[in-house]
């Protein structure tokens, strides 16, 4: 019986070729999609949890709160950690804590060779008796128990010493000390919310801060990970945590500083706050790909089904004398959705081929290394089926039991007819399939109107033709003032400045206390380190008071530039009133000479709020804090003024490498995920109206092909194309016209909120759902006047005759 | 075999109410071959989808082989008719998809006989009907009488005890026609009940009994006395 079914429904599949191949064609196509963001969203989801204790280990987060101005921190004071494990030993299992002196990057030599390195960081000795990475040489337990000492991965070892074993050999740190590598681990998984190339023990930190690691309970450097005892679950911990900060922090501060701790597994999704080691992905963005690839999927089973029932008129004999042989309904349902499964199956497979093919272009998309052999383990395989048999099962489902309903004696009779209500359900599947598609084109359009808004946006700065190089721990900062003058010489060199940190992509916060704030009431606001020309160099607007002047001596020891929100904040009326106002740093006591315009410091995600700029007159402090030179040029990316910038580099830093980026690229790579919604949302859309438009033609064509004697009637008596382009036009038109009627104020609702999520965001624009109804109408008029040529091609007589 | 007593069939739709069948009552008995006869819309179809467990009708009893299944659900239907009855339609309602072999072979693979038995039984069924050298071949590349000899095939295929026609001629010549109605006799000479739809006097002359209807009653019945 089973084979004479598989021959059966092989057999109707080639006979249908127009609808088998939409069929086959696009839930492949809904499959690939489907397939292809499962990888990417499992492995968005599989995010730190191949350490062995991910899910007893956990973050500490610092919110500092000063009224309404701080910061959500991903560190914490150098203390904290190692107070934490003596105030709890029976929650806390582990505690370590992981520090890269705030550098961007670190100059790493070895030999003749030198590298900018951006993934290096200090660790505590129990790093890797928390985290878990494959040795491939060295102890876990004890490669960092000593001070200098370093744990690289494979990749970097053969970077830097190719195919010797690097084990007991040195590499220099930014020319200042020599760590001695003591382990190679393999490649870090790619799924972890940080890599690293080099970890190095905690005690050959000390060297920087004079022997022993700070001890202030200010300066939160550390990304601090606990790994709680067994049994002990978060929130038993976190309702000691408010406890140790009054006990523990200053004064100045306990009462504004609230800890939490940060699932491991739920940073990479879920965390979005200030100082995270790298940019993390948006739990949103994987629920809006997940439902996109669905809708697609559902669009292909959608056509599936259409197709089945407006198809079934030639399979009517077959369904009747079935019956009428004594085979049951249930006999018949199980048919069908085997059909339904040979199709879905053999989707799968060219859904497979299609993902094989498409992997090296998505994964450039998605900067992921994905790969189909997920599916070669016995889980993942065993869900694949369950896709593919799902996927044929909710396709035949509705087909089979309306197929199997038939009454024989209608149906050999020839008196079929596919009912009122099998009519109603192909239309409402035809709205459904177009509302999504309609909903999808708006949502596209907004998106990528959203990320242009995000990336062309006025900042309160003018972010073309900066390029910023970086100087960390540079002896370059020494000799900057040189170094500066030499570029200002070269007339497509406009300024030169330095910052702490890339303008309008991060910052920090420090503490101030301005005029009318109690004596022990150190706030923490947000600020730049920044040095002379730095408002001439991003062309920021001084609305009060006048910039740094490196002609008055005092300012720079005692000169304080603050924002226009900074002023209304501390309710100092009008921006001149702010002018010399008192305002304390840890430098000493400063003064307001400035007052800007309102810029946005961050990402568009979030609003601008009060803001210092403030300048460094101590060598020291300039040495630490300056980590990269601003350069303003002459036209964007000048390869001319470049060389010219890299050759006075080389001059004034000997042996180290250069490395420069523009701005513009830097704010850019904020909006990354947004970009990446954006393309995916593209493609997906794309590929949805066409298997949308790919049923739709399906569909006509069969009603077409149904009404072939009506059409010949009609024609011989004289209608024309435009007549029976009206007739079949009506047929259609008006449900893609409730289509955008349903879609339009669902994608306005949803659009309206996900706009909501940025703090500062285009108005929903009428255009996009103009545009969005006009292709829809006019896809579904061009896939009508189409087939309707065709049928007008056809002999009339013929059709006559035949009838 | 079977017995019928006072089928009625009514069939209602919004506006209007159509008795098709009224208060009808008759016997057949094994063997039989009779043709039922009447004018287009006296019921005559509707009396066979009845008879051939198709349709219940809508008042009366009809007993099939000692099982009154007036009242039965489609399941009991279906048994019985699978076990039971073979079907010839007027337009063939061959299965396009399928070759001769295959379409003859249908009903044996719901009756889960086994694969061996089947081949032999539809090769013996095809010499029977003289259609053996179209096995291989798709209904649609067969005359109108290859397919109606492949649609007796099919129909006596399970060795059923009753064989239902309507029309069984309808679409063919007169040549063609007589074939099938011979073959229908020869059926029945071997004691397979059949009943026959027909409009053709000269089909009906192949039965021995002859039940006319006119607006959904019995008007007559002949018996031929030879059979009688």
């Amino acid at each position: 019986m089973y084979l004479y079914q598989l021959k059966i429904a092989f057999r109707n599949i080639f006979k249908h070729k127009i609808s088998s191949t939409i069929n086959v064609f696009g839930l492949a196509i809904g499959l690939a999609s489907f397939i292809l963001i499962l990888l990417y969203v499992v492995d968005e989801l599989s995010y730190d949890r191949y350490h062995k204790n991910a899910d007893s280990i956990y973050r500490l987060v610092s919110i500092s709160d000063f009224e309404g101005v701080g910061e959500e921190s991903a560190s914490a004071p150098f203390p904290v950690a190692p107070t934490l494990m003596n105030e709890f030993p029976g929650m806390i299992e582990k505690v370590i804590r992981i520090f890269n002196f705030q550098a961007p990057r670190s100059l790493i030599k070895v030999g003749d060779k030198a590298y900018n390195e951006r993934n290096l960081f200090f660790a505590d000795s129990n790093f890797f008796q928390v985290f878990d990475y494959n040795f491939i040489y060295g102890d876990p337990q004890s490669a960092l128990n000593e001070s200098f000492a370093v744990v690289i991965t494979k990749q970097t070892a053969e970077k830097y010493f190719g195919q010797e074993n690097p084990m007991g050999k040195t590499i220099r740190y930014q020319d200042r000390i020599d760590l001695m590598v003591t382990g190679v681990v393999d490649q870090i998984p790619s799924t972890s919310h940080f890599t690293w190339d080099f970890m190095a023990s905690m005690s050959s930190a000390k060297t920087f801060f004079r022997g022993s690691l700070p001890k202030t309970w200010v300066w939160n450097p550390c990304w601090t990970y606990i790994q709680l005892k067994s049994g002990i679950n978060q929130s038993q911990l976190e309702s000691k945590l408010p406890e140790f900060v009054k006990k523990y922090y200053y004064d100045a501060t306990k009462e504004s500083i609230r800890l939490y701790l940060q699932a491991l597994t739920d940073i990479h999704l879920h965390s979005h706050i200030d100082y995270e080691i790298e940019p993390n992905g948006n739990i949103s963005y994987v629920y809006i790909l997940s439902a996109i690839a669905c809708f697609l999927l559902i669009i292909a089973i959608i056509n599936f089904m259409n197709l089945s029932t407006a198809t079934s008129s030639s399979r009517t004999i077959e369904i009747g004398m079935k019956k009428v042989i004594g085979v049951e309904k249930w006999q018949l349902v199980f048919q069908f959705v085997g059909e339904a499964l040979i199709i879905s199956f053999l989707a799968l497979i060219f859904s497979l081929i299609i993902v094989e093919i498409s992997l090296p272009y998505f994964n450039v998309l998605a900067n992921k290394q994905l790969s189909l052999s997920m599916f070669l383990e016995p889980f993942w395989a065993g869900v694949l089926f369950l896709i593919g048999f799902l996927t044929g099962l909710l396709s035949g489902l509705y087909p089979a039991f309306y197929l199997s309903s038939f009454q024989p004696l209608n149906v050999l009779k020839g008196h079929f007819d596919g009912g009122p209500r099998t009519i109603v359900a192909r239309k409402v599947l035809v709205v459904i399939q177009f509302t999504i598609s309609i909903g999808l084109i708006i949502s596209t359009l907004t998106a990528f109107d959203q990320l242009h808004f995000l990336r062309t946006a006025k900042l309160g700065f003018n972010k073309d033709a900066i390029v910023y190089i970086q100087v960390t721990g540079n002896p370059i900062v020494t000799k900057y003032e040189s170094f500066k003058n030499e570029l200002l010489a070269n007339p497509d060199i406009q300024a030169v400045t330095c910052v702490d940190d890339i303008f309008g992509v991060a910052h920090n916060t420090h503490e101030f206390r301005p005029e009318g704030v109690p004596e022990d009431k150190w706030q923490f606001y947000p600020a730049l380190v920044v040095d002379e020309d730095f408002v001439k160099t991003f062309d920021i607007q001084i609305v009060a008071g006048r910039d740094y002047n490196r002609n008055n001596k005092t300012d720079a020891a005692n000169g304080m530039l603050i924002n226009e929100a900074m002023v209304k904040y501390l309710g100092w009326g009008a921006n001149e009133n702010a002018l010399g106002k008192k305002f304390k740093s840890l430098s000493g006591d400063e003064r307001v000479i400035g007052v800007f315009k309102d810029f946005n410091a961050t990402s568009l995600h979030t609003t601008l709020s009060p803001f210092v700029l403030n300048i460094k007159e101590n060598e020291n402090e300039k040495y630490f804090f300056l980590k990269f030179i601003a350069v303003r040029i002459n036209g964007e990316k000048n390869a001319n003024t470049l060389s010219f910038i890299e050759s006075k580099f080389n001059q004034y830093a000997p042996g180290r490498p250069f490395e420069c980026s523009f701005l513009t690229d830097e704010l850019n790579k904020q909006y990354i995920e947004e970009t990446r919604l954006s393309r995916f949302s593209l493609g997906l859309t794309i590929l949805i109206i066409v298997v949308a438009g790919l049923g739709l033609f399906g569909l006509v064509s069969y009603m077409i092909a149904q009404r072939n004697r009506e059409i010949c009637i009609r024609l011989t008596i004289g209608a024309g194309m435009k007549e029976m382009f009206l007739l079949f036009s009506k047929e259609y038109l008006w449900l893609i016209l409730l289509s955008n009627l349903i879609a339009w104020p669902v994608s306005w609702l949803l659009l309206h909120r996900w706009l909501e999520s940025f703090a500062y965001h285009i108005n929903l624009d009428i255009i996009y759902f103009i545009v969005a109804a006009i292709s829809s109408i006019m896809l579904t008029l061009a896939i009508i006047l189409w087939r309707t040529i065709s049928a007008i091609r056809s002999n009339p007589l013929k059709a006559l005759r035949w009838e | 075999m079977i017995k019928a007593e006072k089928l009625t069939k009514i069939f209602r739709t919004d506006e209007v109410e159509t008795t098709a069948l009224n208060a009808v009552s008759f016997e057949i008995k094994k063997g039989e071959f009779v043709a039922i006869m009447g004018p287009s819309g006296c019921g005559k179809s509707t009396l066979l989808n009845i008879l051939g467990l198709l349709d219940n009708p809508s008042a009366g009893t009809y007993t099939f082989l000692d099982h009154e299944v007036s009242k039965s659900n489609e399941r009991h239907r279906a048994g019985l008719r699978k076990h039971n009855i073979g079907f010839v339609f007027q337009n063939f309602n061959l299965i396009d998809e399928l070759t001769v072999f295959e379409n003859i072979e249908l009903p044996l693979i719901y009756l889960k006989m086994a694969s061996r038995d089947r081949r032999e039984r539809v090769n013996e069924v095809l010499e029977q009907m003289q259609i053996a050298h179209r096995a291989k071949h798709f209904p649609l590349q067969l005359s109108g009488g290859q397919q109606q000899r492949v649609a007796v095939a099919r129909a006596v295929i399970a060795k059923p005890a009753l064989i239902l026609a309507d029309e069984p001629t309808g679409n063919l010549d007169s040549a063609h026609g007589e074939e099938v109605m011979n073959l229908l006799n020869d059926l029945n000479i071997i004691g397979t009940t059949i009943i026959m739809v027909t409009h053709s006097q000269r089909d009906a002359e192949y039965s021995r009994r002859v039940i006319r209807l006119f607006d959904g009653q019995i008007i007559n019945e002949n018996f031929k006395k030879n059979y009688i």
